[in-house]
């Protein structure tokens, strides 16, 4: 069976106008990624990780170029439609948590089947319930957000990624706030979602936790620098054990 | 419309989430709604007080007195003076008209066992009593006897009572006006305030007759012809019958203006009704102001609470939230925003109409179609000044948003 292709972009480019001035964030991007997979996105600051990212997540239409999610053609879609995309295909992961305040940790998590429409999630209490068990957060469950530490916080977020079940995980610098020991933990936490047949996606800067991933993209200037598989991946041992040697 | 409900379920939890502000955005409601349900009624309590003394006057009331014009700041009698012969013809020829009475004003100085007063005197005729409809506490009226032959008998009010009777009973004793004894017959039943807040209990009636005739030398004309219709639907044919009659008798031809003008009951409610109204309205369109203003509070709000919540509305959207989501979230808050505060006015503004009533015994029935006014008015102002903030923020990028410090 040919595995099925969950991100598919042909020649993707980015132009933003400033008045007179055309700023190119990306230039004929072409990636294609399998379901299962696990891969790093990086490259410096103005590389177009982040405007990668928002075309990727629906948040922002391609100048050109073409993009297919899960086998959905997203150019033609419109406002609503793309709405209801980022709500089934995708779920979410932000540097600052993008949690909401003073509610509690399942309520945060049910919070993409409260926009669901298909009326597949019926049971929203014990889908949340069970996200956050995925991420070990099992007596959090009636936690306020500003009680959880921040990696409680992120594990919550990633909760809430999983709830509905998405194509594909985004994860745009999820360990950035984090401290090294709770980036490692999130991290690895990531493998075992991949590990289950998840299909992650993460953007990062930080290449300790590029390591963690199946392939890493490295863009520069907006184009495709390098696309490889990683030979010798870091663990959450392995990791751990280089945070103690470098300290 | 399931979709609805949740997004209503987000609305509610969002406002639960900051209730003190919550609160104090909707104190600005509650103020108004309660101010406007106070104002209003307030003006409908005054308006039904003075119908309610104008109908007290007496139910078919007409009068009838000489026109005058307002001149170099004095009102100047226009026309021939309203006297006898004008009385005999409505008497005597009228078919809706049921009781008649002159009327003659006169002030003078009365002087009973326990003090003196200077005074209003109505000369009247024995019918004015059913005219007006006065009661008596005590005594009787004097009979048309009394006027034919010029007695010197009088019927007084509670209030002059006291000042010149003190605890005396009054009945069959004499007081003097203007030198002249007179016998008390009768102690009208208290009236209270008038319509014009004159004081209808510091009064003394006595026969007209005698008015003319011993008090002040001698006076030919009335001030006033009273009148009542034979009832309460025959008033405009009785108003019709006297103008008429008035003019034959004034001799006035054909083509040519009334010298005298006839008032009747009904005008006179719809005078005084007119001039409550204006009252009402005035009063509460200012209290319309104050929800206004506390409108703009719950925009200011609004707009506040949009900006700090940017990311949690770019998270939204990330998430799968549409526009619409977010714009009915919003709007959704300022309403039930507005509409809490709505009903907190309206018990407030009843409540308050009880305080008022309590500390200075003045009712006042809260008119229901002013708790429709002062809550219809909180929905509204809640949909126009929430819907600003909330289409900003439906309309907010998400890529923004999300990264919004």
């Amino acid at each position: 069976m040919i595995p099925k292709k969950v991100i598919e972009t042909k020649k993707l480019s980015r132009v933003f106008k400033n008045g007179e001035i055309e700023v190119n964030a990306l230039t004929n991007v072409n990636i294609s990624i399998e379901e299962g997979e696990f891969v790093a996105i990086m490259g410096a600051s103005g590389s177009g990780k982040s405007t990668l990212l928002n075309i990727l997540g629906c948040l922002d239409k391609p100048t050109s170029g073409e993009y297919y999610l899960d086998g959905i053609h997203v150019n033609n879609l419109n406002k609503n439609e793309l709405a209801a995309v980022r709500n089934q295909k995708i779920g979410f992961i932000f540097q600052n948590y993008n949690l909401l305040s003073r509610t509690s940790a399942i309520e945060n998590v049910e919070l993409p089947l409260v926009y669901n429409r298909t009326g597949k999630f019926t049971n929203s209490k014990q889908l949340a319930k069970k996200a956050l068990e995925q991420v070990g957060l099992k007596n959090r469950i009636y936690h306020k957000t500003n009680e959880l530490s921040g990696g409680e916080q992120q594990r919550v977020a990633i909760a809430r990624a999983l709830v509905n079940d998405p194509a594909l995980i985004l994860s745009d610098e999820a360990t950035g706030n984090l401290d090294s020991k709770t980036s490692i933990d999130v991290a690895d936490l990531f493998v075992r979602l991949n590990n289950k047949g998840k299909t992650i996606l993460m953007i990062t800067h930080e290449p300790d936790i590029a390591q963690f991933a199946k392939r890493i993209i490295y863009l520069r200037d907006g184009s495709v620098l390098t696309d490889e598989f990683i030979k010798n991946r870091s663990t959450k041992e392995s990791a751990l054990k280089e945070l103690e040697l470098t300290t | 419309m399931q979709q609805f409900f949740k997004t209503f379920k987000v609305a509610f939890q969002a406002i639960n989430k900051n209730r003190s502000r919550s609160l104090l955005t909707v104190l600005g409601i509650i103020i108004g709604v309660a101010a406007v349900i106070m104002t209003i009624s307030a003006g409908e309590g005054a308006t039904l007080e003075v119908q309610k003394q104008i109908s007290g006057l007496g139910t078919n009331l007409l009068m009838i007195y000489t026109k005058t014009e307002h001149r170099a700041g004095a009102h100047v009698r226009m026309g021939k003076p309203i006297n006898k012969k004008d009385f005999d013809m409505l008497q005597n020829n009228s078919v809706w008209i049921s009781k008649l009475s002159p009327l003659i004003v006169d002030v003078a100085q009365a002087i009973g066992p326990n003090g003196y007063k200077s005074i209003a005197i109505y000369g009247v005729s024995d019918q004015y009593f059913d005219i007006l409809s006065r009661d008596l506490a005590s005594g009787e009226f004097f009979k048309e006897e009394e006027v034919k032959t010029a007695g010197k008998v009088c019927v007084i009010g509670k209030t002059l009572k006291d000042e010149l009777f003190s605890d005396l009973d009054p009945i069959g004793r004499k007081i003097r006006i203007d030198k002249i004894p007179f016998t008390v017959v009768g102690l009208l039943k208290e009236e209270g305030k008038g319509a014009m807040g004159q004081d209808q209990d510091d009064i003394i009636l006595a026969p007209y007759t005698t008015i003319q005739n011993r008090l002040h030398g001698h006076r030919r004309g009335y001030d006033i012809i009273m009148a009542s219709a034979i009832n309460e639907n025959h008033i405009i044919d009785a108003e019709i019958e006297a103008t008429e009659l008035m003019r034959e008798s004034h001799k006035i031809l054909e083509g040519e203006e009334d010298d005298f003008e006839i008032t009747t009951q009904i005008e006179l409610q719809e005078i005084t009704g007119n001039v409550t109204g204006i009252l009402t309205i005035l009063l509460g369109a200012i209290a319309s102001i104050s929800l206004i203003v506390g409108g703009i509070g719950i925009m200011n709000i609004m707009l506040v609470s949009v900006t700090e919540r940017t990311r949690e509305i770019g998270t939204r959207l990330a998430i799968g939230a549409r526009e619409s989501d977010i714009l009915t979230q919003f709007l959704i808050e300022a309403i039930v925003l507005s509409l809490a505060g709505g009903v907190l006015g309206v018990v407030l503004g009843i409540a308050g109409n009880q305080i008022i009533y309590k500390i200075t015994n003045f009712l006042i029935p809260t008119a229901p179609y002013s708790i429709l006014i002062g809550f219809g008015f909180a929905a509204l102002v809640g949909i126009a000044f929430g819907y600003f903030p909330a289409s900003k923020a439906a309309k907010l990028n998400p890529i923004d948003a999300l990264r919004y410090e």
